[in-house]
């Protein structure tokens, strides 16, 4: 396997500027997204009385859209950059994903700040068309031309990185299946095929929102009565496979990466090739979890729900936990902020994948669904998982493109304080989750009133996280700047 | 103890057990080795067979507990319920209308006898809501959705007497906080 560093000798002064760019963009966002979620916490926490409560529900879904968006766009400009070792994906295309980005972001931005937008990430229908006096219609129409904007510009990303992967591999080939039916050759490397399995299934996604967003105009207009089921089917489709995906983009990352600082290889065995071939067919299946609660759906779709969202996790636990434990295991480890962070990331991914899975139960979602145990669980897995996978490829690549290899003295400590705000910050969603606290308040009832104590501890804990990423982020920051201004040089 | 903490417990012993692993290893990254194939991949067959198992154990221990109505069981007592921003209306007859729904969502609290099987038909008459059912001291008993255009049918059977609020577990709006219903459980004999 060959070390990161030669990454760079495939990759134009092109791709490692707008990589830069991307990387300095999804911080930024990153960034802006933990205030708002320290907002929330705050409000929650009782901290701001005289403020109404539109605002937490405006900022709760532009927390929620930014955060996604930021590791969803931070993850492909990644994979993107990685790819460029084997094919050729145009930097025309991303640098257009990143425009359509900007003004989606934009105009997300104005429908929920200005405009009082507040349905959550997910929009569920019929709610955008309920505002009961809270947002005006401009708001709902600039929110849903915001998200088709992205949705336009991240599928034609999407089809492109995987034209490019069509032009060198076919797409049985791509997805290992030569290598199921027991062939050695030709090598497929375990980028090109998780993200073949990961944009494939985006696709799939962006299609699933594209017609969400139809549908809400035809029923918006009076041409069509919309049932509620189908569109919440739709909606989790595409949101929960958004999220798996992302972080299905941060392993495959991993997989390219980890075996660099390793110094052993990790090819695709017929193991990997399935596993990752099983995903591709249960991701499609395992967002039914999210419709537990619906129990007008029929029986075996909840069971086909839950059976699907277990067998998700053997192939992660299987074949990329093991394999990353396996491959660091007495292989002279070389341990930098970028591998530490790489492997606090799979521990993440487990321990969140743990609890998703507990969650996944049909029987214990009776009393977990939409409490605090939900967005425990995608809070660990994205921002102790993906979140510092892709910020270990940004800090490798902006060291390797700046030629400054050694960490700071004080990067153990940062790390640490990261760990810490970050897992005391969860902690508190767990414990509310178990304590029956309801997610998505602005301020909790009598019957839940421990939400509000755990709210404050879970706030002084973000104000930890925040310090870390603020010293670990500004400096990453200006190591990505001077990187851009060497490789515009170069240009 | 409630199925929460049960719930907490098994995903705290699970998560210690592989940071424990993740630990070890991590202490063991120095010296370079050279593994032997064959056993990295019996070790890893094992794990395989072990976390499939163990999946497969824990769908035979849950399936048998989903939540939803069987038809051969019969409820004692049907307690409708229709959401709207921003109250539940919980009533003895069907709610069709809104003004219905006014009425039931600010009469007296339905009463339910203890120990009798109860089913709640819930639905919605605008948005998305989520019925969540909580005892009188504050814990989540169970749950489902309100939405438009379906009946969802919440079976329980309660044995403690006392009022219990019912929470909405679904973003409605801009007082989806304060979205709220009441029901009465009453020790049988009493009535």
């Amino acid at each position: 396997m060959s070390s990161p560093t030669s990454a760079s000798s495939a990759a134009t002064p092109r791709l490692r500027r707008n990589t830069m760019l991307w990387a300095l963009l999804a911080m930024a966002l990153f960034l802006v997204s933990t205030l708002l979620g320290l907002f929330l916490r705050l409000f929650q926490g009782n901290s701001f009385p005289a403020v109404e409560p539109v605002w937490f529900y405006s900022a709760l879904t532009l927390h929620a859209l930014i955060m996604v968006g930021a590791w969803f766009l931070g993850s492909m400009a990644g994979v993107h950059y990685l790819l460029s070792r084997y094919v050729r994906p145009s930097s025309a295309i991303s640098e257009l994903a990143m425009g359509g980005s900007v003004v989606g972001v934009v105009l997300i931005s104005i429908s929920t700040l200005l405009g009082k937008f507040g349905v959550g990430w997910y929009f569920l229908f019929p709610l955008p068309l309920y505002p009961n006096g809270a947002w005006s219609p401009w708001a709902t129409i600039v929110f849903f031309a915001g998200l088709a904007i992205l949705a336009v510009f991240w599928l034609a990303w999407v089809l492109d990185l995987l034209r490019a992967i069509a032009r060198r591999y076919s797409l049985s080939m791509a997805l290992g299946w030569h290598i199921l039916r027991g062939a050695k050759e030709p090598e497929v490397p375990p980028l090109v095929l998780i993200t073949t399995v990961s944009l494939v299934v985006v696709t799939a996604a962006l299609v699933a929102a594209a017609l969400v967003l139809a549908l809400f105009v035809l029923h918006g207009s009076g041409r069509a009565n919309v049932d509620a089921l189908l569109m919440k089917n739709l909606t989790f489709l595409f949101g929960h496979i958004i999220v798996n995906i992302t972080l299905y983009l941060g392993v495959a990352i991993l997989y390219e990466l980890l075996p660099a600082f390793a110094g052993r290889p990790w090819k695709t065995s017929w193991l990997v090739a399935f596993a990752w071939n099983a995903v591709l067919l249960l991701v499609l299946f395992a967002y039914l979890h999210h419709l537990y609660m619906d129990f007008a759906q029929p029986r075996w779709v909840q069971v086909v729900g839950q059976t699907a969202s277990y067998f998700l996790s053997l192939p992660a636990a299987a074949v990329s936990v093991f394999g990353s434990l396996a491959l660091i295991y007495r292989s002279g480890f070389r341990w930098t902020m970028a591998s530490r962070l790489l492997v606090c990331g799979v521990l993440g991914w487990v321990i969140g994948g743990i609890a998703a899975v507990v969650d996944a139960t049909v029987a214990v979602n009776s009393v977990f669904h939409n409490t605090l145990w939900v967005p425990a669980h995608f809070h660990t897995y994205y921002l102790m998982g993906v979140v510092l996978m892709v910020l270990a490829f940004f800090d490798h690549l902006s060291r390797e493109l700046t030629g400054s290899d050694t960490d700071v003295p004080a990067a153990g400590w940062i790390l640490s304080l990261l760990l810490l705000g970050g897992y005391g910050f969860l902690a508190m969603f767990y414990y509310g989750g178990a304590t029956s606290v309801p997610r998505r308040f602005a301020t909790y009832p009598e019957e839940t009133l421990q939400g509000v104590i755990q709210a404050r501890v879970a706030a002084a804990f973000v104000v930890l996280l925040l310090a870390a990423l603020v010293i670990y982020l500004s400096r990453m920051a200006a190591r990505c700047l001077r990187a851009f201004a060497l490789c515009r040089n170069a240009s | 103890m409630i199925p929460q903490y049960k719930a907490l417990l098994a995903f705290l012993i699970i998560t210690a057990a592989a940071t424990a692993t993740f630990l070890w290893v991590t202490r063991n990254t120095a010296n370079k080795e050279r593994l032997n194939p064959e056993a990295v991949s019996k070790l890893r067959s094992r794990f395989a067979i072990t976390c499939a198992l163990l999946l497969i154990a824990a769908l035979a221990l849950t399936l048998p507990h989903l939540p939803y109505p069987r038809g051969s069981e019969i409820p004692d007592k049907v307690v409708f319920v229709a959401a709207k921003q921003f109250a539940f209306g919980l009533s003895e007859a069907p709610i069709a209308s809104d003004a219905q729904w006014e009425a039931a969502s600010q009469g007296p609290a339905v009463r339910i006898p203890a120990n009798r099987l109860v089913e709640f038909r819930v639905t919605s008459l605008d948005v998305n809501h989520g019925f969540g059912v909580y005892s009188p001291g504050g814990t989540l008993l169970a749950q489902t959705q309100a939405m438009p255009g379906y009946v969802n049918r919440l079976r329980l059977r309660l044995q403690n007497p006392g009022r219990y609020p019912v929470l909405c577990l679904e973003l409605c709006g801009m007082e989806h906080h304060s979205m709220r219903g009441i029901f009465e459980v009453f020790a049988t004999g009493k009535e």
